[in-house]
């Protein structure tokens, strides 16, 4: 027992002093200047919507001619998410794009990248954080009252609306929660708002209660699609399909078959096609010493059954 | 029997090396196919990542040695977190507040033990089911709450490497002279490996249960206060199936889940298997889905030369 603990502390200063006797080689540069960026988003797991940020980053890097190193998380775990920014630090990359799981974890982390010189900058979801130069997000607020807007024309009894929200104080489900709120409520309907931290099954679970527990409910937002066809789900189940009307936000293909099927009424369309590449092109100026784009809001629009199948494929 | 005995000690430590050996050739083999992992840098992070776990899992070392088991610390995890973030919120002072949810966190822990072996219900189900209890008001509590921007003084509880990292060492360094210099840790190895022979021998068994389970909701207190200031913001999600993750890595270094053997030693060293592999072979580009399949399969690796050795001490 004593030979064991006093092994294993022995190993903690090998581990220490191994890195030390290592350091000569500090790092490797990357082979004839080529930059590598390193990009940590939302697990695409457990949204398409991040599956396919992942994808449209990867391509937007291969065009631009720099190295991408995915370091995403598997779970939706801020702790995770930030050891993967001290990973890329120590990986010696000279950017670092994040989709953040949760805006505020990062701030110990981001002084270090300052101190080696590393371009941080954030995509979809902003960081309250001098240290990050560039972000680029559709403009949440700006198109929930759009969609808040297009619920009230849609929407002919007065009655409550249902919203299905992200995790609360994250700044993109937060701005979507108000901008519909805020036109919903000017018009003169009551709000009812549930965070189901972008968990689909726990927004299944929430709709259920909420259309049991109210039954004037007369329309359901999910401030993500996901959660928006957990609603839809919810309200087929009581059958109430075509009384409630389910509203989503994303543009994921799921919501454009439910919306051609004509069972989901309309959604948001965020560009994150357009998003990435911003990002990616933006983080590579700086790098190169150009100045990027500091901020980049993007409009999303309303994709209903007029529209849908120009968006499918 | 002067010779069985040798033999079971010789290979008691054989047992114990193994984890040792398998650590250092994780390190070096990471370190020989990566420029960028054999740094000082990389040493330092990967001892920093190891302080969430590594604080969490010295109590499951003494719980999981005892023969007991505490599913529900994943969960407790976030309800101290909640408290910690809702005292903060409340200007309570810094050090208040960690008093305070050291405080809570052994209290909860009691609270398993006395569940556990007050009603005789299995250890299992008992925290089982105080593992929803936990979550459930972890979430009443920080509902609607924005816990986040905590002040400078308790944020440096988890900022950089030195503070952090010395925490965790003074844990480890506590645990070992709580099991190997008290009558307390001596009699969690004998209950652990026969808790009715024991009993039979006068120690009090089930008072000794809740010291464990107490010690262990103490350190799962303290590993909620650091990722809360190197966080700065806690919410009621943080901890989920963090239980499984600290019970892995205990068992990875090579203490049994059936009790009566094993040591902290075995669990820094699981810890810090876990942890290498993690930052390894995210520095080698591997995604870290396929590093979860590794730590599965190390799991199962780890148990499976464990069963071999007990198979080939029970012929010999």
């Amino acid at each position: 027992m004593k030979k064991l603990a006093s092994l294993a502390l022995a190993l903690l200063f090998v581990l220490c002093a191994a890195g030390l006797v290592f350091a000569g080689g500090t790092g490797e540069k990357p082979a004839g200047g080529k930059i590598t960026i390193a990009y940590t988003g939302f697990p695409g797991g457990q949204t398409p919507f991040w599956a396919q940020m992942t994808e449209y980053v990867k391509e937007e890097a291969a065009a631009q001619g720099v190295d991408l190193i995915d370091l995403s998380p598997t779970v939706a775990d801020a702790a995770q998410q930030k050891d993967s920014v001290d990973n890329a630090i120590n990986r010696g990359v000279q950017g670092i794009i994040i989709g953040s799981i949760d805006n505020r974890a990062f701030g110990e982390s981001l002084r270090r990248a300052a101190a080696k010189k590393i371009v941080v900058v954030a995509v979809d979801t902003a960081i309250d954080d001098p240290q990050v130069t560039a972000l680029a997000q559709t403009d949440n607020l700006a198109s929930a009252r759009v969609m808040g807007q297009y619920i009230v024309d849609h929407v002919s009894t007065k009655g409550k609306v249902l919203i299905l929200g992200g995790t609360l104080g994250h700044q993109t489900g937060d701005a979507r929660r108000d901008g519909v709120k805020q036109v919903l409520e000017a018009n003169g309907f009551e709000v009812i708002f549930r965070a189901a931290d972008w968990d689909a099954a726990k927004a299944l679970e929430i709709a259920t209660n909420e259309l049991q527990a109210n039954p004037d409910i007369v329309a359901v937002f999910g401030c993500w699609d996901p959660g928006a066809l957990a609603g839809l789900s919810a309200v087929k189940q009581r059958g109430l399909l075509g009384k409630v009307k389910v509203f989503g936000f994303d543009g994921l293909p799921a919501a454009f078959k439910s919306i051609k099927d004509g069972e989901l009424v309309a959604t948001i369309k965020q560009d994150n096609k357009q998003m990435a590449q911003v990002i990616v092109r933006s983080v590579v100026a700086q790098i190169k010493g150009q100045a990027g784009v500091k901020k980049l809001l993007i409009d999303g629009f309303v994709i209903d059954q007029s529209n849908v199948d120009q968006y499918m494929k | 029997m002067e010779v069985t005995s040798r033999i079971s000690t010789r290979s008691q430590i054989l047992k114990g090396i193994q984890p040792l050996i398998g650590l250092v050739v994780i390190y070096v083999a990471f370190a020989a196919a990566s420029g960028t992992f054999r740094t000082f840098d990389t040493a330092q992070t990967i001892l920093t990542q190891a302080v969430i776990l590594g604080t969490m899992a010295a109590g499951p070392t003494i719980v999981l040695i005892s023969g007991g088991l505490d599913l529900s610390i994943g969960s407790l995890f976030a309800l101290v977190a909640v408290v910690i973030g809702l005292m903060l919120n409340a200007h309570v002072p810094v050090a208040a507040v960690v008093v305070l949810s050291l405080a809570f966190g052994a209290a909860c822990g009691t609270l398993n033990g006395a569940i556990t072996v007050g009603t005789g219900i299995p250890a299992f189900i008992g925290t089982l089911g105080m593992m929803k209890v936990y979550r459930g008001i972890a979430e009443l509590l920080g509902a609607n709450q924005d816990m986040s921007k905590f002040p400078d003084s308790f944020q440096a509880i988890g900022a950089g490497y030195l503070i952090p990292i010395s925490i965790m060492v003074v844990c480890f360094l506590l645990v070992y002279v709580f099991l190997s210099r008290t009558k307390l840790g001596f009699n969690c190895y004998a209950i652990g490996g026969s808790n009715e022979v024991s009993r039979l021998a006068g120690v009090p068994v089930k008072k000794y249960y809740l010291i464990y389970y107490t010690i262990g909701g103490f350190f799962v207190a303290v590993s909620a206060l650091i990722l809360a200031a190197r966080l700065n913001f806690t919410n009621t999600s943080w901890g989920n199936g963090m239980e499984l993750d600290a019970i892995a890595a205990v068992i990875i270094g090579g203490t049994s889940l059936s009790g009566g053997v094993g040591g902290i030693g075995r669990t820094v060293i699981g810890v810090l298997i876990v942890t290498t592999l993690n930052t390894g072979l995210s520095h080698l580009g591997v995604s870290s889905s396929w590093q979860r399949v590794s730590i599965g399969i190390v799991i199962i690796f780890a148990v499976w030369l464990d069963v071999v050795q007990r198979r080939r001490e029970l012929r010999a």
